[in-house]
């Protein structure tokens, strides 16, 4: 048996794998996107875009803004992180920022739950220190609960990319800049920064990708109106067993993620040129 | 020692005849109804019939529990199985129509004693769909307002007063939309009963015509008005919660779902229900046997060990709060008079033969939630 041969065989299960359990289902779910009463047509779509359009662009703005949000708030971390100079906060900042990431999702929703209720333990701590009085109070158990959910859970991942990324930069230039008098935010922003920005964009894009696709969060904290396409997917399936239009809208989602995966090609091929 | 035993009884179920078998349960729904076969149902089977064991297993809560079923059924028909790996199965009253019609089940209740007792007409016809003998109900649910007498001394007794009341007090009515489990459900399908301005009945019974469903606008134009001024929760339970914690001061729940609650503690026992008129739907949940279940006859001495008065006072009414699945005139015999009347404090059975109502069959229930989705944003 010649290698090649040998090496194809060695690769099959896994490509076998990924055909079956991947390629497959994604094909025939694009297909039944198009599938209406055993006819082809589009008539999926339209009900989709009829009924779910506010949660199309919802679940898009509050995927993007969650996204926004996660990239602040990772180079803060990444930032102190490397160009922290009070030693203890560094560690205890080292210590504490990755916990999040070992909390599933659907833990997240439930913690956030308790704590964003209107009687939660959020409006409690704050009314208890006079910072507001109970009628003020108001639940957070909308679309603001769901960003706090993504943030929350996610930061800890794209940061520790980041994090990783400014380690490795070279020290000779943040040290060159200190000793010419540049203020650590500067020394971020003009010199870290824009050394790991290919690094930064693909942890923000596989965060984009993950709170596309998640459903408890939303289930749990605003399964309303609107809502996340994976909340509608999960209903048109389970109520009506309509796959038609919950096909429609995860190709609708789908979409959605390639576009951020596109700018990102486009960004990373322009750098190249 | 220890490993002895167990060659010994491996050699013993080697030689014995294959008559002891294991029948496997499907049951859509909470956690609590896997619980209620595994800990209560599945030994007081194998105690009553011995050598035979029970396997429950648990296909998620709601209608997507009932969906996973009827598309495990669909899967073995389309592969032409001899024996299904299904021998009895749970499910909600919206999938047992489709199971009829595609002739997925078995004819089987004149088969076992219990099927006498039962009397109400869910058991006869499911959501439009004739279902009589293929079905025994496990239980009834009801949904109702749950409301905090403290906060509403008067309750509203009808939509209307329910309307009025909401916009008099925004945001202290609170209820889960459609998305979020079927209490909210039952509270919207109970609006078009009392605003569609078609008849209920015709929903509730059918024939499905077109044009029924274009009557509901100014009922889901008020629906939507009514939404902004109250609380979203998430959830059923949610509900509750909220109910507890006082952030609202009702919304509707599932009866039993609020007795449990009751009973643990985890809401204020001063908590009342009321059943506004016109009525909210309720729901039961049917046994059902497969055509090819590969122990036919264990799965309806199993059905009738369930549906007997015993089992349906000790299991259904006294642990789980739910009305009984056959006639309540043979269960109550079966119960001390407390658990008896806990069960029929806040809505009495006068109440519950008027108000009760079914849920739309199914074309209308879709037609309901499909222009939900598009009337309350």
């Amino acid at each position: 048996m010649s290698r090649r041969v040998l090496g194809l065989f060695l690769v099959a299960p896994s490509l076998a794998v990924i055909l079956f359990l991947f390629i497959l289902p994604l094909c025939l779910s694009a297909v039944g996107a198009f599938r209406v009463d055993q006819a082809w047509g589009l008539g999926n779509f339209w009900k989709a875009f009829d009924l779910y359009t506010k949660d199309i662009l919802f679940s898009a703005v509050i995927v993007g803004l969650s996204t926004v949000l996660i990239g602040v708030a990772s180079v803060a971390i990444g930032g102190y992180l490397t160009l922290g100079t009070h030693p203890v906060a560094v560690a205890i900042l080292r210590w504490l920022y990755r916990w999040p990431m070992f909390i599933p999702f659907i833990v997240v929703g439930q913690i956030l739950r308790a704590f964003l209720a209107k009687n939660g333990m959020m409006n409690n701590v704050a009314v208890s220190l006079g910072l507001m009085t109970p009628l003020d109070a108001t639940s957070f158990l909308d679309w603001r609960g769901i960003v706090i959910a993504f943030v929350w859970k996610q930061t800890p991942f794209v940061a520790l990319l980041v994090a990783g990324a400014m380690a490795s930069v070279n020290r000779e230039g943040i040290e060159a800049a200190v000793n010419l008098g540049a203020s650590r935010l500067r020394i971020l922003f003009e010199i870290v920064l824009p050394q790991v920005t290919t690094t930064l964009a693909v942890g923000l894009i596989l965060s984009f990708v993950t709170m596309m696709s998640v459903l408890s969060v939303p289930l749990m904290i605003n399964a309303q109106s609107p809502t996340m396409l994976t909340a509608d997917i999960a209903f048109r399936v389970n109520s009506y067993g309509d796959y038609g239009v919950a096909n429609a809208l995860g190709l609708i989602s789908l979409v959605l993620a390639a576009s951020v995966a596109w700018i990102y090609l486009r960004i990373s091929l322009k750098e190249q040129a | 020692m220890k490993r002895l035993s167990f060659a010994a009884f491996a050699m013993a179920a080697a030689i014995l005849p294959a008559k002891a078998a294991e029948l496997t349960v499907a049951t859509a729904g909470d956690q609590n109804m896997v619980d209620y076969i595994n800990q209560y149902l599945g030994p007081l089977f194998e105690k009553t019939y011995p050598g035979n064991t029970v396997r429950a297993v648990g296909t998620g809560a709601g209608d997507a529990g009932s969906q996973k079923i009827l598309e495990r059924f669909d899967a073995q028909s389309s592969a032409n199985s001899a024996k299904w790996d299904t021998d009895v199965a749970v499910v909600h009253e919206k999938f047992v129509g489709p199971m009829v019609t595609k002739n997925y089940l078995d004819k089987y209740r004149s088969d076992i004693a219990t099927g006498k007792l039962v009397t109400r007409d869910n058991a006869k016809m499911a959501l439009g769909t004739n279902v009589d003998g293929y079905v025994m109900p496990m239980f009834n649910s009801q949904t109702a307002i749950a409301y905090n007498p403290t906060l509403v001394p008067n309750p509203p007794k009808s939509y209307a007063e329910l309307k009025d009341w909401a916009k008099a007090h925004p945001k202290q009515f609170g209820y889960n939309g459609i998305k979020g489990g079927a209490s909210g459900v039952s509270f919207v399908m109970g609006w078009i009963y009392a605003f569609g301005g078609g008849d209920a009945n015709v929903l509730m019974n059918g024939p499905f015509k077109e044009e029924e469903t274009k009557k509901w606008d100014a009922a889901f134009k008020s629906l939507a008005d009514f939404t902004t001024n109250a609380t979203l929760t998430p959830g059923n339970a949610g509900t509750l919660d909220l109910l507890s914690r006082g952030e609202i001061a009702m919304g509707p729940v599932w009866v039993d779902m609020f007795y449990s609650w009751k009973a643990d503690g985890r809401l204020p026992p001063d908590m009342k229900l009321i059943l506004p008129a016109p009525g909210m739907p309720g729901q039961p949940m049917h046994y059902v046997i497969p055509e090819k279940a590969a122990n036919k006859d264990l799965a309806e001495k199993f059905i009738a060990l369930a549906t007997s008065p015993k089992v349906q006072a000790e299991g259904i009414v006294k642990r789980f709060n739910w009305y009984p699945g056959i006639d309540a005139d043979n269960v109550k015999p079966e119960l001390d008079k407390d658990t008896w009347n806990k069960l029929f404090v806040d809505i009495s059975p006068e109440d519950l033969a008027t108000k009760g109502k079914p849920f739309p069959i199914a074309p209308y229930n879709n037609a309901i939630l499909e222009a939900y989705e598009k009337s309350v944003k």
